[in-house]
């Protein structure tokens, strides 16, 4: 599944990104990187939403979030080593 | 000891983390804050001094992390690695701490003296968080000051760290010695535990096989271990710089990994350092719920401009009233000192209806001006302003434009000025030009004098009413404009908004005391120069004709040149000479529209209630009714920018072709609007 089609308040983790390198590498050097654990804060519109990683809350436009498979997070916690 | 050299120190942090805001603190420059991301985009400098020893300040964009993609990154990483910087002041929004320490990793790996200014430690303790000041610099190895930008709390402490490890200067990997405190830690690497930020085995093994490569290609360059860790990323320019062999153990870039490794630490020393963390950000989301809905947002946001419109009108008229008041007391004083003094009736003319009309009447705005941009101010500084750009991302991508460039777009209602340069923000070269084009037909603060004067002597009760749509209008056409153009050069919505929705906070009253003093500065700083001249030019224009001073003036410079155009001018309801020269003169600053109007018309104090019936009564023997006026405030509304927007626009696109064709198409549109307006307006009425 894709961030887009997440649900409200659901900690995913990000499995692999699909957009241009450019792009790609904005979003690595704030921390969005394969692995890394994604809470929704706000889908409900349409276009675009907005998600916390990292610590930071983010607005994210649809292809975007359209582009960042992720997988659904068992604890909804990061695991911890 | 103070040292003859100046010490140079660089700030850097992320977007939004107060930077601007400490640099000002130091240097008493009153630069641009703003509670949202990419304000400055152009490094500042400034002088300070601590025990006698003189600090050169250097204040960088703020960046997210220390790579060459974007244009900030590249200024910054680059101004830091040269020479010109011998300390770099990391400015950390300590209340955002997991966020801003990638980049302080970055930076202490880069080799140069870093110290870690925790800014915003009022805010970590609103929150009821605790940061461990002490374990903090023992797992980062540099010195971390907590200061408060906003209280100038801190100040001279960080400034003592700053000279007290000056000395440091060097190249070399920055060595601390931790003490066994590894063992929990995932990261091992015994022969390396002398730096903050250590890799696993794989990535540390092929770190030393470069450092050896790199070794052997030159031996004195400095820093070999952040080349290595650039190489391992297979970062461009370094990979030009040091064309060094990576087969073998760089054939792909470890990049992710190395992001994912520095992650990781980061959530060790949030963990250890960071006492109550849940109890953060509550009341953002709390407020976000409502501020982001999916229904609400976008009525939340109309609210909140008209609320801001209408403090600006009520309360700015209020206070306008005195200003009027102080304004005749003025004129009549000067007019009579220098009847007294038997002053040439020309020279009284000139001084009492050209320059203190035209200045005077300008200035009576000064309340109204100045609740605007307090309002812009406060909206700017809670952090509101980057939700409007998500608020409006939907609906921007139905018309061709990303929801960033309606922050651009907000701004317009300040000035264009600002806001035609806060496009660089936008990545695309396409939307950018976009949206430099139809910035301008945001509603400036310098029509507002234009609405307020015209809307209260023909609109009444409805005055409010009438500039709000004037606000709308402007909106609704740049809208407009942007989708037309994004239709004909079949360019799609990107859909890649990507912006830092920053923590709601109280504003700070020295922010917002700057922000809008800078304004204020700039209008009064306008009335005493563009507008001081060109009242007296309009009144040069009045009362000479081709032969010298008229008595007549039917006979001026200005009614033959109003004359000329008038048939241009008529479809719109607005073919009367003295209109088409005070808007030629609005070219010159919007404002100046008003003030023509004054000497034009010769009424003296126009925006008093005498001044205003006097010009009702001449406007209406002209034939010019309410239709006229609410033509012509909406070809002001979207004609020409001023002199220093099509300036400003011209810096940007870089093409005078481009400049030329922009304007030709607001005066275009201007006319057809008012056009349409007016006919309209005819038909209805």
């Amino acid at each position: 599944m894709n961030l887009k089609m997440g649900k409200n308040r659901q900690t995913y983790t990000v499995k692999s990104i699909r957009l241009e390198l450019a792009l790609e590498r904005r979003l690595e050097a704030l921390g969005l990187t394969e692995g890394a654990p994604v809470t929704i804060l706000n889908n409900d519109k349409k276009g675009a939403m907005t998600v916390r990683f990292r610590g930071t809350r983010f607005a994210l436009g649809r292809r975007i979030a359209e582009h960042i498979d992720v997988e659904e997070n068992v604890s909804c916690q990061t695991p911890k080593q | 000891m103070p040292n003859s050299k100046t010490v140079n120190v660089g700030f850097i942090g992320n977007p939004n983390c107060g930077k601007t805001t400490l640099f000002n603190a130091y240097t008493g420059a009153n630069l641009k804050v703003a509670n949202w991301p990419g304000v400055t985009v152009e490094k500042k400098e400034g002088m300070t001094e601590y025990e006698g020893q003189k600090i050169k300040l250097t204040d960088l964009p703020g960046i997210y992390s220390l790579t060459s993609y974007t244009m900030e990154e590249t200024v910054s990483r680059e101004c830091i690695m040269s020479s010109d910087i011998d300390v770099i002041i990391d400015v950390a929004d300590a209340s955002s701490l997991e966020r801003n320490l990638y980049l302080t990793l970055q930076l202490i790996e880069l080799g140069k003296p870093v110290i870690l200014a925790l800014n915003m430690m009022d805010i970590v303790e609103e929150r009821g968080m605790e940061i461990d000041l002490h374990r903090l610099p023992e797992m980062l190895g540099i010195p971390c000051i907590p200061v408060s930008a906003r209280k100038k709390t801190g100040l001279s402490i960080l400034l003592h760290a700053v000279l007290h490890h000056e000395g440091l200067t060097g190249q070399d990997p920055l060595i601390h010695h931790h003490a066994e405190k590894e063992q929990q830690s995932s990261h091992r690497h015994n022969h390396h535990n002398e730096y903050a930020m250590v890799y696993d085995d794989m990535i540390e093994d092929k770190i030393d096989i470069l450092i050896d490569r790199l070794t052997a290609e030159n031996p004195d360059l400095p820093n070999k271990r952040w080349h290595a860790i650039k190489l391992l990323e297979h970062d461009e320019t370094v990979m030009k710089q040091h064309p060094v062999d990576l087969s073998g153990i760089a054939d792909r870039s470890y990049e992710k990994d190395i992001i994912n490794q520095k992650y990781d630490f980061i959530e060790e020393i949030i963990q250890e350092v960071l006492v109550n963390k849940d109890a953060k950000a509550a009341s953002t989301d709390r407020i976000d719920r409502y501020m982001t809905d999916k229904y609400l947002g976008l009525p939340i946001f109309l609210a909140i401009m008209a609320f801001v419109f209408f403090v600006t009108f009520t309360v700015g008229d209020w206070m306008k009233g005195y200003f009027e008041l102080g304004l005749v007391w003025f004129s009549d004083l000067v007019s009579g000192a220098l009847s007294s003094a038997g002053t040439n009736p020309l020279l009284q003319s000139l001084v009492v209806d050209g320059i203190i009309s035209g200045v005077g009447g300008i200035l009576t705005f000064l309340p109204n001006i100045f609740i605007l941009f307090l309002a812009l101010a406060f909206l700017e500084d809670s952090g509101y302003m980057s939700r409007v750009a998500y608020v409006m991302d939907d609906l921007m991508g139905h018309l061709g434009l990303s929801g960033r460039a309606f922050i651009p777009l907000l701004l317009g209602f300040g000035c264009s000025v600002p806001a035609v340069m806060a496009s660089r923000a936008l990545e695309h070269p396409k939307d950018r030009l976009k949206t430099i084009l139809v910035t301008p037909f945001m509603s400036c603060s310098a029509r507002l004098p234009i609405y307020v004067l015209f809307s209260s002597m023909f609109f009444g009760k409805y005055k409010m009413l009438v500039c709000y749509s004037l606000y709308l209008l402007g909106i609704v056409v740049a809208i407009a404009v942007s989708f037309i153009v994004s239709k004909l050069d079949g360019s799609k919505a990107e859909q890649t908004l990507l912006i830092e929705l920053p923590e709601y906070k109280s504003p700070n009253a020295h922010t917002i005391f700057i922000y809008v003093w800078e304004k204020v500065k700039d209008y009064l700083s306008k009335a005493g120069t563009v507008i001081f001249i060109a009242s007296i030019v309009m009144w040069g224009i009045m009362n000479l004709g081709p032969h010298g001073v008229v008595s007549d003036i039917s006979e001026s410079f200005g009614s033959i040149i109003g004359k000329a155009i008038e048939p241009v001018f008529a479809p719109v309801g607005l073919g009367y000479w003295q209109i088409i020269v005070a808007l030629i003169s609005g070219i010159a600053a919007k404002e100046v529209v008003v003030s023509s109007c004054s000497v034009l018309f010769g009424i003296a104090n126009i925006t008093t209630a005498a001044g205003m019936s006097s010009m009702v009564e001449v406007l209406g023997s002209m034939g010019f009714t309410a239709i006229n006026a609410y033509a012509l405030m909406v070809f002001c509304l979207l004609y020409v920018p001023c002199m220093a927007t099509m300036a400003t626009i011209h810096r940007e696109v870089g093409k005078m072709r481009i400049t030329i064709a922009f304007a030709a198409f607001q005066l275009v549109t201007a006319w057809v609007f008012a056009f349409l307006v007016y006919h309209i307006g005819l038909l209805l009425f």
